[in-house]
């Protein structure tokens, strides 16, 4: 295995930012840190959870599919070499489970191209990154299985990098690395791993409320409380790293030319299920609510899961950001309750 | 708003009236459902049975206009009961003999015949309200936009003073604006008697402290027109020309013939917007502007906040920031603006604004906003208004007595229209019905009919029908449901297939000259 010094790894990210669109964990001038273009005055490794997992790089929020011009289409593919930087195992097992939905029985060529092209380094979690995470329970963290191409531990005052693919290796073929034992390296991460792991409680009631919902024992009137309260604006699946589901539309520019796009959607929306008749099989928000949250806890798919434990990853975020309170964290220990 | 957004989350009560604050501020309604699981009290006055109305420990539904009566009803029982807050009147107002005077004549009964309210409710309300610790009241477009807007407003001022649920955190009065930056324009200026900072223009010292600002002399010192008033002098070629910003009164001002035939008396019409609205269809001269993406600058929120925004993508076509499209309007004109950036705009808002010192541009690049009042660049901004003293003073009441809308229903016109906004669109629908999932969420227009006149009139949920008032008509889908009372309908002026304001009435508030879009007489039949 490699290691690098900590004080060494700006420089090697902006070497790595002269040949690849590198997004990177960056403190804006306010405070709040996001995943955003790297940039030296800007990068930061003190950024805990970034509000979004930047799924915009495979699925933009809007991009266009196919352009008519005079009445001929063409179709729009674009994608660029791209590093992810510092991404958590979480949105690890997030991306790999969007990238299996988006390519297992049709390949979604937008999408894969996008995901070809990515280079994915994922940095380790020694711990919790606020109050919401439980990616223990959900066998997607706090360090990634498969998937990526390098993977980052802080070791303090350096990191120890593990190689997860020949594309990961490449980038560590010239830099300040220095090689080190694997054995040593291995130990150590074992280390790191066993006490992040202690650190990040298993919730329990996850498993509990997937059990209740698999044998139809969950309680209608928690679909019913948390619907009156839901206000619908769909941040719940704008912020998960394992919802992919868009909107297609079509804008016309003039008589025989425009374009069809594509824009980010959610199933919290009660367009998405209504039919052209206007009948609707999800009539209420109570109903789309347990759709999401079955989706994610008992309708999940076994080869898209990549061996985790369902259609959540554990990051928290729809706990996070819920303004009325409405998580995969408060759904489950409400089912729980009852 | 005299709270900030925060304060909701350490309320005790709030009193929500005319606003259907989930639908339409979903952040403030979080904050009021968030609340009422800690433990909160909602008391929600409002004729509709909107979504709050599932949360609320008590929903008074009154009759269409009759907002004043309910709250005198409510102070009457706070005086007849001795629940008002004593040393706040006696510390903090003027005023009050007068007060109680009026309100002495709206006892519960007398309320209950106006406003549809029984008597026990609104003491129930009364008691609710005056005995909170902190309480706050909610209120937007349902208060102010009627003929007695600006009484009804006073009311809930009345209300809260005599109650003492004014000037300590989380108790106070909050009208929350309908836009991200209404609050803005009308702390610029954007209104027919003040500059910036609500300074008069009529105040000499005021008016000589822009004239050197600006360079020049003979500002006029008189107020300008309303938009209400500038459409019937448009009509009567009193005015000539009109220069329109971002506002599409083709769909959002009352009686739309009317108003297309006062825009159509113009000589020159000039609209600036983001899209070819119904509005800019008929101008002479359409400046494209920049959208909100695509230009930087401040915007002031409800809370009185001044936060600052980037460009984020470049603007297609033409299309420029409205402020540089002004800027070249005034030099062409013969007076050159020499503004190089918003930056530079508003160094002049803290120079001659006093709620606005010590906004700067500068401060605003390393916060998430500042609130005015902030009179220097020390100063953190103000959270909530009227702490101590009221900026006049003592704060005086100003009793109003009950007034019918303009237009109440007869024989003929037997229904109420009460008019609004739903969740997914904005306003007249120029930007959100161009937005592909908030046109698929809510693509058809609607009007909301009670299942008991349904019934009478033949009508099934989905039937299209045709609404009718004494200045045209508009045929939308019926949605039979007990959202809204009997004889009652409402609908929205969201969609151009079903132009509401072709019905509403031109009727205005005398002071505010605001029109009474919430309540007008019509009939309503089943299309065949």
């Amino acid at each position: 295995m490699k290691t690098l010094a900590k004080k060494d790894l700006k420089g090697v990210v902006k070497a790595w930012a002269e040949k690849y669109h590198v997004l990177a964990p960056s403190r804006m001038a306010k405070g709040d840190c996001i995943f955003d273009t790297f940039q030296e005055e800007s990068f930061s490794l003190d950024y805990k959870k970034p509000p979004l997992f930047p799924k915009a790089v495979f699925l933009p929020h809007t991009e266009v599919v196919f352009e008519v011009k005079d009445n001929k289409l063409h179709e729009v593919i674009s994608a660029r070499n791209t590093i992810l930087f510092g991404i958590r195992s979480c949105d690890m097992m997030g991306l790999l489970q969007s990238t299996s939905f988006m390519t297992r029985d049709r390949d979604d060529i937008f999408y894969s191209t996008k995901k070809e092209r990515a280079t994915i380094i994922v940095m380790a979690c020694p711990g919790p990154q606020n109050e919401t995470c439980f990616c223990t329970t959900t066998f997607s963290g706090p360090v990634a299985k498969k998937g990526f191409d390098l993977m980052f531990f802080d070791m303090g005052n350096d990191f120890i990098i593990e190689t997860g693919s020949h594309r990961g290796k490449e980038l560590l073929s010239s830099g300040p690395f220095t090689d080190m034992d694997n054995k040593l390296a291995g130990e150590k991460i074992k280390t790191f791993k066993e006490k992040a792991i202690r650190d990040i409680p298993v919730v329990d009631e996850v498993y509990e409320a997937m059990r209740r919902l698999k044998d139809g024992a969950a309680d209608q009137k928690v679909w019913e409380h948390f619907g009156r309260k839901c206000i619908v604006c769909g941040g719940c699946a704008f912020v998960c790293p394992t919802c992919t589901c868009f909107n297609v539309y079509d804008q016309e520019s003039a008589p025989g030319n425009g374009v069809r796009a594509r824009a980010w959607d959610a199933c919290l929306y009660g367009g998405f299920t209504r039919e052209a008749s206007g009948h609707n099989p999800r009539p209420n928000q109570a109903s789309r609510l347990k759709r999401r949250h079955e989706h994610k806890l008992l309708y999940y798919n076994e080869s898209d899961i990549q061996d985790s434990l369902c259609g959540c990853v554990g990051c928290g975020r729809c706990s996070d950001y819920c303004p009325v309170h409405i998580g995969t964290l408060e759904v489950a220990r409400e089912i729980v309750k009852e | 708003m005299t709270n900030s957004i925060n304060e909701f989350e350490d309320a005790d009560l709030f009193l929500v009236t005319g606003s259907n604050t989930t639908a339409q501020h979903p952040l403030i309604g979080s904050r009021i459902v968030n609340a009422k699981e800690r433990g909160a009290k909602l008391l929600l006055i409002d004729p509709r049975e909107i979504p709050l109305a599932g949360f609320a420990d008590l929903h008074l539904r009154q009759n269409i206009g009759t907002d004043v009566a309910v709250l005198n009803g409510m102070m009457n029982i706070a005086i007849e009961e001795d629940l008002y807050d004593k040393g706040f009147v006696e510390e903090r107002t003027e005023g009050f003999e007068q007060l109680k005077s009026t309100v002495s004549r709206y006892t519960p009964r007398v309320v209950e015949k106006i406003s549809g309210i029984p008597a026990h409710d609104l003491e129930k309300a009364a008691r609710m309200y005056a005995i909170a610790d902190k309480a706050m009241i909610v209120y937007a477009m349902g208060i102010t936009q009627h003929t007695t807007g600006t009484d009804n407003v006073k009311t809930c001022a009345n209300l809260a003073m005599l109650t003492g649920h004014i000037g300590r955190p989380s108790t106070g009065v909050n009208p929350l604006r309908g836009q991200n930056n209404v609050q803005g324009a009308c702390d610029m200026g954007a209104l027919p008697n003040v500059y910036s900072g609500y300074q008069p223009v009529a105040d000499p010292a005021i008016k000589k402290k822009f004239e050197e600002a600006w360079g020049i002399q003979g500002l006029d010192d008189k107020a300008g027109l309303t938009i209400t008033d500038m459409m019937v002098a448009a009509r009567k070629g009193e005015i000539k020309s009109l220069y329109i910003m971002g506002e599409n009164p083709m769909m959002s001002d009352p009686d739309t013939s009317d108003i297309e035939h006062a825009l159509s008396s113009l000589e020159f019409l000039v609209v600036q917007d983001i899209f070819l609205s119904e509005t800019a269809a008929k101008a002479d001269v359409v400046f494209p502007a920049a959208s909100f993406a695509e230009k930087e600058g401040t915007y002031t929120n409800t809370e009185r906040r001044v936060q600052i925004t980037k460009k984020a993508v470049a603007s297609p076509g033409q299309a420029r920031p409205d402020w540089e499209i002004i800027c070249d309007v005034s030099r062409l004109a013969g007076y050159p603006m020499n503004y190089s950036s918003p930056a530079d705009v508003m160094k002049e808002i803290n120079d001659l604004t006093p709620s606005y010192s010590g906004i700067t541009y500068k401060r605003l690049e390393m916060c998430h906003g500042l609130q005015w009042p902030c009179p220097n660049e020390e100063h953190p901004g103000t959270g909530y208004l009227h702490r101590d003293r009221f900026s006049k003073g003592l704060g005086t009441f100003l009793p109003c007595e009950f007034k019918p809308l303009a237009e109440v229903p007869d024989e003929e016109y037997d229904f109420f229209l009460t008019t609004g906004r739903i969740y997914y669109h904005y306003h007249t629908g120029t930007m959100t019905r161009r937005t592909s999932i908030l046109e698929r969420e809510a693509p058809v227009p609607f009007v909301e009919v009670n299942p008991d006149d349904a019934k009478r009139l033949g009508i099934r949920n989905g039937d299209q029908v045709e609404v009718t008032s004494r200045r045209g008509s508009i045929k939308a889908r019926a949605e039979v449901t007990t959202r809204v009372p009997k004889r009652v309908v409402f609908s929205t002026f969201h969609y151009y297939e079903a132009p509401v304001n072709l019905l509403t009435n031109a009727a205005f508030d005398p002071v505010a000259k605001i029109p009474e879009y919430k309540g007008c007489a019509v009939k309503v039949r089943r299309c065949i």
